[in-house]
């Protein structure tokens, strides 16, 4: 009997598939247009700065963009392209080749993830064009010294760029979790939602159980911390002075959830009836 | 990789239940099914619809969990990956990737399959050959009709030359010039010492390409034999099954009647009488030790 060892080779080739599968998707160049058209006219929002610098009000308007419309992608993406290849029976006939389930699952993961980080690379290229133009355009109208910390600074762009990745990255292992345990596209949407509700507002629970004095309530409140990622933990690296370390740090927190969540959808996979 | 002796799939008292709704009801789709494909043979897999024929192929291929019994293809087992080393499967209605091209979809599956190189374009111009889509190789799959998805289907199942083939429902939706064409294909690969395994619902075709047939009812087979030896079952339905008198008389009484010999003939082929019989039976005894 010759063996058939996990492939790369074949992760590769099924990611490329699917990520040729999403490019062609309305949802993904819907969204991309959306998030595009938001960044680009940003300044016609500014009356809404509640005071913020306008430089300020542009990165972080054009951040929350980013990671609002990544999270309804990342979400809605995954779960269409994993019901859509199990109710075509796509993953009928490429299963019945000697495929690893892991390497269907994993090929699928990457073909999103891609999809992911081209989305946050080009938005992120858009935000960095409009805030230089509007840098320069302020210079101009006299603003020669602009005060100290509310230039743009292209550095930090791209580190929230990179964070807003690992976070959909994990957003997305999650989501292949949910998908994997669902049975239908709409229920494995809901209950992504609320994930990612969950992984944004645990901080919050946290310090309410915490100061509630309650060791059930804290007991609970740490259960939540081990079982769900915190996101804002990324939105905090991004919006202050952010570190090699602290993002190195949260790099690896992410990488760590990510590969949990993967390998459970794995091994839940693996049992699934095609 | 044939493994020698072993045959190409082997069942042993295969059972498949699904759970239905909550309460843990239990739809028994494949029934203690035992069956054993020799190596080289054109196996018929036959049975009305939702007799349990595309989930034992199902359960062949590794793609569903058997709730008891064994499934081998050759003499390994169904749930590891290293059984599918050697299949080709073309599944019933089949889908694939729209966006790829005939060629591009041929060539994934190669590459899935590892083939690479000069073998890879080899393979998939081969392949696309035998399947008449050498003009339309191109074309996106999307575009493609009934029968070319059935042909791009069957491409990317010999892609990698493997031993076991299994079609289930190859000529569903496919015209006449498409099935006798399909046919064509099966006895060439059995001429070149490939084991073919399909389901259909042609029975005269079946009867035409298989060594062998086996029956399914409600999961059950009711009947596993060669097709060779189903005419001694036959029952004289045919002007065929008569012995010369007899034809020399029935063509005398026809001839007395201003009607020519040809005016009687088998209204269903052999197999088709036995298919219908064997169902019919096993229905009326589920019915019966039911009642």
């Amino acid at each position: 009997m010759t063996t058939v060892p996990f492939s790369l080779t074949r992760v590769g080739l099924i990611a490329a598939v699917t990520l040729r599968e999403a490019v062609r998707q309305k949802l993904v160049a819907g969204l991309a247009l959306i998030a595009c058209g938001f960044v680009l006219g940003v300044r016609a929002l500014r009356d809404f700065n509640f005071g913020a610098p306008e430089l300020k009000f542009i990165a972080d308007f054009g951040d929350g963009v980013i990671a609002g419309f990544g999270a309804v992608l990342t979400i809605v993406l995954l779960a269409q392209l994993f019901f859509g290849e199990l109710e075509s029976r796509t993953a009928l006939t490429l299963l019945a080749k000697p495929v690893w389930r892991s390497e269907f699952l994993l090929g699928k993961f990457c073909g999103v993830v891609a999809v992911v980080v081209v989305f946050c690379v080009l938005l992120t290229a858009t935000l960095s064009v409009v805030l230089w133009q509007r840098e320069s355009a302020l210079r101009v109208e006299g603003f020669a010294t602009l005060p100290a910390g509310v230039g743009f600074d292209p550095g930090a762009l791209w580190v929230a760029a990179w964070l807003h990745i690992v976070r959909l990255t994990v957003l997305a292992a999650g989501m292949m979790l949910v998908a994997c345990i669902a049975q239908t596209q709409l229920y494995a949407i809901i209950v992504g939602f609320s994930g990612f509700v969950v992984c944004h507002l645990q901080h919050v629970a946290q310090g309410v159980y915490s100061r509630a004095g309650s060791s059930a309530m804290a007991w609970v409140a740490t259960l939540i911390g081990w079982m769900f990622p915190d996101f804002h933990l990324f939105t905090l690296e991004a919006g202050g002075a952010w570190t090699f370390e602290g993002v190195a740090r949260l790099t690896v927190y992410g990488a760590g959830y990510a590969a949990l969540a993967l390998g459970l959808a794995v091994w839940v996979f693996r049992h699934r009836e095609i | 990789m044939t493994g020698g002796t072993k045959p190409a799939v082997e069942l042993r008292a295969l059972t498949k239940d699904f759970v239905v709704g909550l309460k843990d009801l239990r739809l028994r789709a494949v029934d203690q099914l035992s069956l054993r494909v020799e190596c080289g043979e054109v196996f018929g897999l036959l049975g009305p619809n939702g007799s349990g024929k595309s989930t034992t192929i199902k359960l062949v291929l590794g793609l569903l969990r058997p709730s008891a019994g064994e499934s081998e293809i050759f003499g390994v087992s169904s749930s590891r990956v290293e059984a599918r080393a050697q299949v080709g499967y073309l599944p019933e209605s089949p889908n694939f990737q729209r966006f790829l091209s005939g060629r591009e979809l041929v060539s994934f599956y190669g590459r899935i399959c590892g083939l690479a190189g000069v073998r890879l374009k080899s393979r998939v111009e081969q392949v696309l050959g035998w399947a008449g889509l050498t003009e339309a190789a191109d074309r996106r799959v999307g575009t493609y009709s009934k029968g070319m998805l059935q042909r791009v289907g069957l491409a990317q199942a010999l892609v990698h030359d493997p031993q076991l083939v299994i079609l289930d429902e190859p000529t569903a939706g496919v015209d006449p010039l498409g099935a006798a064409a399909m046919a064509d294909l099966i006895r060439q690969l059995k001429a070149r010492g490939k084991t073919v395994v399909i389901t259909s619902h042609l029975l005269a075709q079946v009867e035409d390409v298989c060594d062998r047939v086996a029956i399914l009812d409600r999961g059950r087979l009711l009947l596993c034999a060669e097709v060779a030896s189903l005419g001694n079952r036959a029952v004289a339905s045919s002007p065929e099954s008569l012995d010369e008198n007899d034809r020399a008389e029935l063509a005398r009484w026809l001839s007395a009647r201003g009607k020519s010999p040809g005016a009687v003939v088998a209204a269903q082929s052999r197999l088709d009488r036995i298919f219908i019989d064997e169902v019919r039976k096993n229905r009326s005894d589920s019915g019966s030790g039911s009642a």
